[in-house]
């Protein structure tokens, strides 16, 4: 088994994804630096990182009053459902989509309803999450939680499909959408035989969790010997009990270390959606999202969460995030191997 | 008979609304327009109520009369179903919900099993007191409505936008899993809590966990194993409702947490 890298300890860099053509990004910029927001949005938020998103929207709104931000909450799925109906119906009751995951913003991009970003607001960005049409705001890692009483870094696989073949314990919660996700990225990356044929090999070795913070409390309980979850349930896990038995390893170049992001669209031409747009990419939102939310923080020169290795040390795969949107197969395949 | 409206009627109000919003459909079909009326509709609530009391009374007065058969119990669910206090309830105090139908249930099931008289009577007055401390919760509600905090809390449909707001609406979601277990279905309140974890305390666990891991750890148990278990093994009304109770204990617990937790926080600009 080779060396995957625990928290800290990752052995290159990998470029990846679409990071095409896009041009190199430039460093975040103050809050100081922005012009006031003046008028009215709507914004349709999905359900995430609980209060975490609406402190930053009530700062915004705080530090702009002459601004009136109106919020429609609900599951990201959802919203970007409404949106598709709307537009089919030719109405738009959102000037905004955050969504918290980027296949619900592939569903949207995909009508055609998304506005056409400033080139100058979207290079803020890495350049691998550049998209003329959406922003993505922060980002999420696909993880393998390991407990630490049981194993070291050295003894996971490096490769996510050989996960199913090495006699370890796994947790994991197949009704997740993030795990949904990462299912779907690994059908894009490998083909369906190659995933349902992961998928029944892992079950016959997995137990079920209802969420991925379920997960990473059974492995650091001992009851599994590894998980797949999203980093952030470790990070938090460990800021509140620093010593629970619990790290993180990553696969390399597959579905395993896939980056998935939350992400935000204009359905509204014009300044001020593109203005509020500039507020979540500033230093500020971006290092609060990354501390507070354990969220990664997708502009130049802001810190990872503590716990988590810079995002250029970890080796995602090359996909189009928006693909992620392609559920139906997935959920389909997942049903044919008996997981869901 | 009772007409005790105690403070936890009151705390409930301003998020029971919120409920209203999110669920227009209920047990006995479309939520009526009436829901909206409260006031207008008190004095044919109360007709309905005292109608109701009546027809359990006869439906007792049959079982010690005639027996089992011409009792007819079963009729108790239909007149319950008829009747459009029973909308008025469900989308304003689930706890109550709950406990009238455990009243219909108790009433039914002790004549079926044909259980003495005594016993059935029993249940009859639990029933009655629960349809009485209802009528209390209704017209409170009323209260609420005439003075425009209905239509305030409306505003706010789309769910809770913070941490604490959600934890709110998982305690009135897991009142509502008792009411749907106290009316015999089973799947559908397991349903709920499913859905309440996956869509609402799964938001907060990550909030919360950074606080204190060990109660997470229990409130995962609760929403994963411990309730819905509880539900498929058919224990009683009562059992599901202590379990729900120690649930909500947790989630107030968790909700000052996240409020010293808030304090700490650093402002984002």
């Amino acid at each position: 088994m080779a060396l995957v890298g625990a928290m800290g300890v990752f052995p290159r860099a990998v470029p990846r994804s679409p990071a095409q053509s896009a041009v190199p990004q430039t460093a975040a910029i103050s809050v100081d630096r922005l012009p006031q927001l003046k008028g009215e949005l709507t914004l349709y938020l999905g359900r995430g990182e609980g209060g975490l998103y609406e402190n930053v929207l009530k700062a915004i709104q705080k530090r702009n009053p002459d601004f009136e931000l109106h919020i429609r909450r609900g599951p990201t799925a959802a919203l970007a459902n409404s949106i598709v109906a709307e537009t089919r119906a030719g109405l738009r009751r959102a000037d905004l989509f955050w969504a918290v995951d980027s296949g619900a913003v592939g569903l949207v991009t995909g009508t055609g309803a998304a506005q056409t970003l400033p080139a100058e607001l979207t290079q803020q960005l890495r350049p691998e999450f550049q998209f003329p049409d959406w922003v993505p705001i922060s980002g999420r890692i696909r993880t393998l939680p390991y407990n630490t009483k049981r194993l070291t870094a050295d003894q996971l696989p490096s490769s996510i499909l050989a996960l199913a073949d090495s006699g370890l314990s796994i947790g994991w919660a197949p009704a997740y959408a993030a795990f949904q996700s990462f299912v779907t990225a690994m059908r894009l990356l490998e083909g369906d035989q190659v995933t349902i044929d992961w998928l029944r090999a892992v079950k016959r070795r997995a137990k079920n969790y209802a969420g991925e913070l379920g997960v990473v409390m059974a492995v650091e309980r001992g009851e599994v010997d590894v998980g797949l979850a999203n980093h952030y349930y470790t990070l938090r896990l460990k800021s509140g009990k620093p010593e629970a038995n619990v790290d993180l390893a990553f696969t390399r170049n597959d579905a395993g270390c896939l980056v998935n992001v939350s992400g935000i669209l204009a359905l509204r031409a014009g300044e001020l959606p593109v203005n509020f747009i500039r507020y979540l990419l500033t230093r500020e939102v971006q290092s609060y999202l990354a501390t507070e939310a354990f969220e990664v923080p997708l502009v130049e020169g802001i810190p990872p969460p503590q716990g988590l290795p810079p995002l250029d040390t970890v080796s995602p795969p090359t996909l189009d995030l928006t693909r992620l949107a392609d559920l139906r197969p997935t959920l389909d395949l997942m049903r044919k191997a008996g997981v869901l | 008979m009772k007409h005790s409206i105690n403070a936890l009627v009151l705390n409930s109000f301003v998020g029971l609304i919120a409920f209203v919003l999110a669920n227009t459909a209920v047990a006995g079909g479309e939520v009526g327009e009436h829901v909206n009326h409260l006031s207008d509709n008190l004095e044919k609530y109360t007709t309905e109520v005292n109608w109701l009391i009546d027809k359990v009374d006869g439906i007792v007065d049959r079982y010690e009369k005639e027996g089992v058969k011409a009792a007819r119990a079963d009729s108790v669910v239909d007149h319950w179903e008829a009747v459009d206090f029973h909308a008025a309830i469900e989308t304003n105090y689930m706890p109550v919900y709950a406990s009238i139908w455990q009243g219909l249930f108790g009433v039914k099931e002790s004549i079926n099993k044909q259980a003495p008289l005594a016993e059935v009577r029993g249940e009859q007055d639990k029933l009655e007191q629960a349809l009485w401390q209802a009528l209390g919760a209704v017209k409170l509600a009323a209260q609420y409505q005439d003075r425009g905090l209905l239509d305030k809390v409306q505003l706010r449909a789309g769910g809770p936008g913070t941490s604490k707001e959600a934890l709110g609406e998982i305690k009135m979601r897991l009142d509502r899993v008792v009411a749907k277990y106290a009316e015999q279905l089973g799947d559908e309140a397991v349903a709920i809590v499913h859905d309440t974890y996956l869509n609402l305390f799964e938001g907060v666990e990550g909030e919360l966990i950074a606080q204190d891991a060990d109660l997470v750890e229990d409130l995962e148990k609760d929403f994963n194993v411990t309730l819905p278990k509880a539900i498929q093994d058919k224990s009683s009304v009562d059992k599901v409702r202590e379990v729900v109770v120690a649930m909500q204990g947790k989630l107030d617990r968790a909700r000052s947490l996240l409020e010293k937790a808030e304090q700490g926080k650093p402002d984002v600009f």
